[in-house]
């Protein structure tokens, strides 16, 4: 019922947009790539007019719950533009693709990522057992167009594969199933997808990053990532041994002992604590063009489990922060690398900028949610530091790009805080030479002791 | 002439006063930096056991507020008790911390709580050999006071208990103690309300600070006893003394966990009697002054002999009435050294209220304990009013250091002192002849030299010997003589010693007291690499993330302060040991066999066991070595169910082998420390299941737990933590049909065939006639 309405409301943006109703998919080709813990579609879609009209604008309909990341080009490797459509239901998403150029025939290459759709089955498991995992979409994509042909490849990460999906024709090859393709499917056609199997790979979901970056005009910025991370793979299952642990490499093969953080290049004074103190289970190497931090939590994480650390480290600032006169702009990264394949639930990101700076603007590469702005008072601050701070959620890799930060500073009160020093010693000293040559005794002394 | 004697005057006592200023900060720095090994080494974090419940309070009330902190009722510990916090601590160190974070934050330096704790000790070793050197300068010299400061700032005695991150009431307590008795003495010089006051006001800080107060509130008694038993009795003690008792027992009351105790316990009568017994004295006086002779004489024996009796009575009787509480146990084992071990076994089992060794007198004090004897003879032999104190002070100290090893804190001041005066006496005869030559007296350039002596000594920390040498060498040519080859000889020698001292105590500091001992380290003999073993943080990391927040987690008392401040998780147990007889019943759940000790963790609700394993790397300081102790403390309060002997094999030994007693290899402890560690090869050629620490193959190696499971294991197997499993999760040990009994029962069916109807119970029986026996 719910999906016929949606069929309608569809058909109705259709007419309003005065879309052709000519236009076929004349193939689809759909890469699943299931070998981590997310899942990630490229699609390969070639539009087609019938009728030799050009296609201007496309409806793009996806059907996966926890969508993260979704980008598109057209056939000349230009980004296209997609406009978002407002949904009931939070497992579709439906765009609406404006092509750059008129043509006839299009090709669009779109890149999906979703997270949280790989379902450990069973739920919860015993230290030695092997993760499993279940995966459950649509075969066929949905569209409210007519697909002439249609081919989905998708890439496990093992070959124990324990059930899966069979409509004919279908392949299987080592980490590999084929299926299709699959000629003339109608328009909104559903059919469910299921593979059931072996995945080991790290299920590691951070479920809230505070990233605080700090920049100081001396010269520095200063990031600081609060992160609370979780084993959202299938729970451990009954008691955990370390004897079994040590002894037997396949023992616990799904917990996650250590995992890669990359930093910028320049990074340096890095930090990786928690409550308790430093964690002295990290690695740092210094790469080419990054910082390679082999982090290893306090203990092995196993499903279920969670942990909380803070990584820091400073950067040198010429190379993010740019000026003109009084103008500035930071340029950084609004997320970073934590792990491959991450996923973050919720990430909070708080600029703090000297004291001073003013009209600020900021120009972030996706929509967030801008916070409540605060002041902020450290080390000698008189009016406070502004601070700029937005949240997003359900992040990936991909999201990783520059935000731009624009404001304004005056280099005069880069002085402000020297001078308070000085003038508070110098208030110091007067007052003790004053004070060594006051008489302050009621009576006078005829002699000192 | 008149004129340039003054102007000469004023730029000596402008160079002694930078001379004085500059050695005092130079002995700050040192103190301070010869702290920091633990952070330098590893990082800056807070140490071994009661810092932990320190830090966690006074975070506590950082983030709460002063009144809340009052106000305490801490549920997390000594559960299903609970503890009144706020009532039973000595809220000083948290507060001295507390307002120093508020300063701070006030001006917007956001300092961490956790640094602040870590490096507040340090910082008041400074403050320490302040005091120091004004409390010597009062008794000898300046010159000596400059060496007692330096001394103090770096001796291992002291530093034994204030390293950084060592975050306990003793590190800002020396500091409060010797500034209360510098006080009490400038008093006691002048005779003066303010500085008597003063005493009173530092003695409060002190009161607030460490249960060590108890030490001055009789020591400052018995020198005015003395005082007034050598007949030294002067206004000026009557006026300090009263101030200063009457402000300071006002004072003490205050501090919530003291309350009454001072006008109610014993260890609080002493100073009482005393100021009683000036009064009287001085009342005596004042009455000898007024009337004749005669009249005095029977006054004073009739009066005196009335009061002496209605004290001593009205003493016994509050006593006996329990007014006035006996002494504590622990101030008992102050005089019995055998007290604690036959009474008060939890007292005996911490390894810092044993007896101290003769060694450790020289490891914590090195020279000083040799030279402190000579200022102890200098000051009996040149004595006054204030000197009579600090011999006194040295006498009971070394006492008290000589039964407790913990008291060797209270000694460390008082020998540095002396040792100061020695050493200045002695440099005071070696270079008198120099300072002849100069225009000003003796004491002033005796002053310089000692300083000259002071900062070489500061400098020889890192530097080397060549410098020094070549100084003195300097000096000896400038002088010519026969005797001077002498002097030069017992300088250079002096000098040497310091040097030793100096490098003694660096190392001492830098071996000994610089384990934070949550974090262990050690060297890799093959490559001479540095491994950190980080498993206690591990365990309560793993703890704190991964339990229900309000899980409650039995273990041994040592470790109840830790898994309270780094897990933040209920603990049964822990190191403020107020209740013996909760303790002993976890003594007990460790050393019955498992299926016992599940009935004593169900009914107190435990939902995880934690214990230490030293076994597989080799730490001795695990819970089987403590065992005993646990054993000891449980049979104390149920000597029905556990007896400290089954523990032992036939011949007395404690072996955890194979022939180790039964009772000992089946019981709780055991097992949890041992689960699994049979089946493990610590080397390919060894056998599985070897115990490194006991050097011993383990007796019982194939077991399994049934009511507990294994929950977490750190890397080096040094923290075991077991879940308790809820009765219906675990299967019942199956037993074969042949094996099982029906437990044999006292009920005896009275249903013979007579009854069979049934019967009311304790119906009156009617006897309708007797049965003629045959």
């Amino acid at each position: 019922m719910k999906i016929y309405w949606q069929y309608i409301c569809i058909s109705i943006t259709c007419f309003m947009l005065n879309i052709n109703a000519d236009i076929i998919n004349k193939n689809v080709e759909r890469v699943l790539d299931l070998t981590s813990q997310l899942v990630k579609t490229t699609y390969k879609i070639s539009v087609e007019d019938l009728t030799g009209i050009a296609v201007k604008d496309y409806v793009l309909i996806i059907r996966e719950p926890n969508l993260s990341y979704i980008s598109a080009k057209d056939g000349f490797d230009n980004t296209v533009k997609l406009q978002k459509q407002e949904s009931e239901n939070i497992q579709e998403h439906s765009y609406i693709l404006n092509f750059l150029k008129d043509s006839p025939k299009q090709s669009i290459y779109i890149e999906t990522v979703s997270t949280k759709n790989l379902l450990p089955h069973p739920y919860e498991i015993k230290q030695n057992d092997k993760q499993m995992v279940k995966f459950v979409g649509n075969l066929y994509l949905y569209s409210i167009y007519k697909t002439i042909t249609q081919k989905t490849n998708v890439i496990l990460s093992s070959s124990n594969v324990l059930s899966s999906t069979q409509i004919k024709p279908f392949s299987l090859a080592a980490n590999k199933i084929f299926f299709g393709p699959y000629e003339n499917v109608e328009k909104l056609t559903e059919e469910e997808l299921m593979i059931h199997y072996e995945n080991q790979s790290p299920f590691l979901t951070v479920n809230s990053l505070d990233r605080t970056i700090e920049v100081s005009h001396w010269g520095n910025i200063a990031v600081k990532e609060s992160i609370q991370i979780t084993h959202s793979g299938a729970k451990l299952k009954g008691s955990f041994s370390r004897y079994d642990f040590q002894k037997d490499g396949r023992s616990g093969q799904s917990a996650v002992k250590s995992y890669k953080t990359y930093l910028p290049a320049s990074a340096f004074c890095v930090y990786y604590r928690d409550t308790n103190g430093n964690i002295s289970t990290s690695n740092m190497n210094l790469q080419q063009d990054y910082v390679d931090l082999d982090l290893r939590p306090r203990f092995p994480l196993f499903g279920g489990w969670k942990t909380q650390y803070v990584l820091g480290y400073n950067i040198p600032a010429y190379e993010n922060l740019f000026s003109a006169g009084t103008d500035y702009v930071l340029k950084m990264r609004l997320i970073d690398h934590i792990h491959d394949n991450m996923s973050i639930e919720e990430a909070v990101i708080s600029i703090i900028l000297p004291e001073g700076s003013a009209n600020i603007k900021l120009d972030t590469p996706y929509t967030v949610n801008h916070r409540q702005n605060e002041l902020m008072y450290t080390y000698l601050d008189t009016v406070g530091r502004p601070v700029i701070s937005f949240t997003k959620r359900n992040l990936v890799e991909n999201h990783i790009t520059d935000f731009t930060l624009k404001y304004t500073f005056s280099k005069v009160s880069l002085l402000q805080e020297p001078l308070l020093v000085i003038a508070f010693i110098y208030i110091i000293f007067i007052f003790t030479i004053v004070f060594l040559r006051m008489d302050l005794s009621i009576t006078s002394h005829s002699h000192k002791e | 002439m008149n004129r340039s004697a003054k102007i000469v005057n004023s730029k000596v006592a402008g160079y002694s006063s930078l001379i004085t200023f500059s050695v005092l900060l130079i002995a700050w720095i040192a103190g301070f930096s010869s702290r920091l090994f633990a952070v330098i080494r590893f990082e800056s974090i807070i140490h071994e056991f009661d810092p932990w419940f320190n830090y966690r309070a006074t975070a506590y009330m950082v983030e709460h507020g002063w009144h809340k902190f009052l106000n305490w009722f801490d549920e997390r510990a000594w559960y299903p008790l609970g503890r009144i916090v706020g009532g039973t601590v000595y809220p000083g160190l948290m507060i001295t911390s507390g307002s120093i974070h508020y300063l701070l934050h006030m001006l917007n330096i956001p300092v961490h709580i956790r640094d602040i704790c870590v490096f507040l000790a340090p910082v008041f070793s400074g403050l320490t050999s302040i005091s120091t050197y004004l409390l010597t300068k009062e008794l000898w010299s300046p010159g000596a006071g400059l060496f007692a400061a330096s001394f103090i700032a770096i001796v291992p005695g002291y530093i034994s208990r204030s390293v950084a991150g060592s975050y306990d009431n003793e590190g800002i307590a020396i500091f409060a103690l010797q500034f209360t008795y510098f006080l009490w003495v400038r008093s006691v010089k002048t005779g003066s309300v303010f500085w008597s006051a003063a005493a009173a006001l530092s003695y409060f800080y002190m009161v607030s600070a460490w249960g060590g107060y108890v030490f001055i509130i009789n020591l400052i008694p018995l020198h005015v006893f003395v005082l007034l038993l050598m007949g030294r009795y002067s206004p000026r003690l009557l006026t300090s003394y009263s101030t200063f008792y009457i402000l300071g027992l006002l004072f003490s009351m205050q501090i919530p966990f003291v309350g009454f105790q001072p006008i109610r316990t014993s260890e609080h009568m002493a100073a009482m009697g005393v100021f009683v017994l000036l009064l009287a004295v001085a009342t005596l006086r004042h009455l000898q002054s007024v009337l004749s002779k005669n009249e005095f004489k029977k006054l004073f024996l009739v009066g005196g002999l009335l009061a002496a009796v209605i004290v001593f009575i009205a003493v016994v009787i509050l006593t006996v009435m329990g007014v006035v509480a006996p002494w504590s146990g622990r101030f008992y084992s102050l005089w019995d050294t055998g007290y604690a071990k036959i009474h008060i076994p939890i007292i005996a089992s911490v390894s810092e209220h044993q007896p101290t060794t003769w060694f450790s007198f020289f490891f914590d004090l090195h020279i000083l304990v040799c030279a402190f004897p000579v200022g102890l003879w200098y000051c009996i032999k040149q004595v006054n009013d204030e000197r009579v104190f600090v011999v006194l002070y040295a006498i009971s100290a070394v006492y008290f250091a000589g039964v407790m090893v913990r008291l060797m804190l209270t000694l460390t001041p008082v020998v540095c002192m002396l040792a100061g005066v020695a050493f200045s006496g002695l440099l005071d005869v070696f270079l008198q002849e120099d300072s002849s030559k100069r225009i000003q007296g003796s004491t002033n350039s005796t002053l310089d030299a000692d300083d000259h002596e002071e900062s070489l000594e500061k400098k020889s920390l890192y530097d080397k010997a060549g410098k020094l040498k070549h100084r003195t060498k300097h000096d000896a040519t400038h002088e010519g003589g026969i005797s001077s080859n002498l002097k030069s000889i017992v300088i250079l020698a002096v000098l040497m010693i310091l040097m030793m001292f100096a490098v003694h105590c660096t190392w001492v500091t830098s071996n000994a007291y610089s384990s934070p001992s949550i974090v262990l380290a050690f060297h890799n003999s093959q490559d001479g690499s540095r491994n950190i073993l980080d498993d206690f943080r591990e365990a309560y990391y793993w703890l704190s993330q991964n339990t229900a927040d309000d899980a409650r987690i039995m273990s041994w008392w040592d470790y109840g302060y830790q898994i309270a401040g780094m897990a933040n998780r209920t603990t049964l147990v822990d190191n403020n040991t107020w209740n013996n007889s909760h303790i002993a019943l976890v003594g007990k759940a460790m050393s019955s066999t498992e299926e016992k000790s599940y009935e004593i963790m169900t009914s107190l609700d435990v939902d995880y066991v934690l214990v230490i394993f030293g076994g597989v790397i080799g730490y001795s300081g695990d819970d089987i070595n403590k065992f005993l102790w646990m054993v000891r403390i449980a049979e104390g309060e149920h000597p029905k169910d556990i007896k400290e002997s089954d523990f032992f094999t036939d011949r007395g030994e404690f072996r955890v082998d194979a022939e180790g007693a039964p009772a000992l290899l089946n019981c709780l402890m055991y097992k949890l420390s041992y689960y699994r560690f049979g089946e493990l090869k610590l080397d390919y050629r060894g056998p599985s299941g070897y115990d490194r620490t006991r050097n011993a193959v383990i007796g019982n190696k194939d077991f399994d737990l049934t009511y507990l499971e294994e929950a977490y294991t750190t890397e080096h197997w040094l923290v075991r933590i077991y879940r308790v499993k809820k009765p219906f999760e675990f299967n019942r040990p199956s037993l074969k049909a042949k094996e099982r009994i029906v437990p044999p029962s006292n009920f005896i069916s009275r249903k013979n065939l007579k009854r069979r109807k049934g019967f009311i119970r304790n119906r009156p029986i009617v006897v309708k006639g007797k049965r003629t026996l045959k």
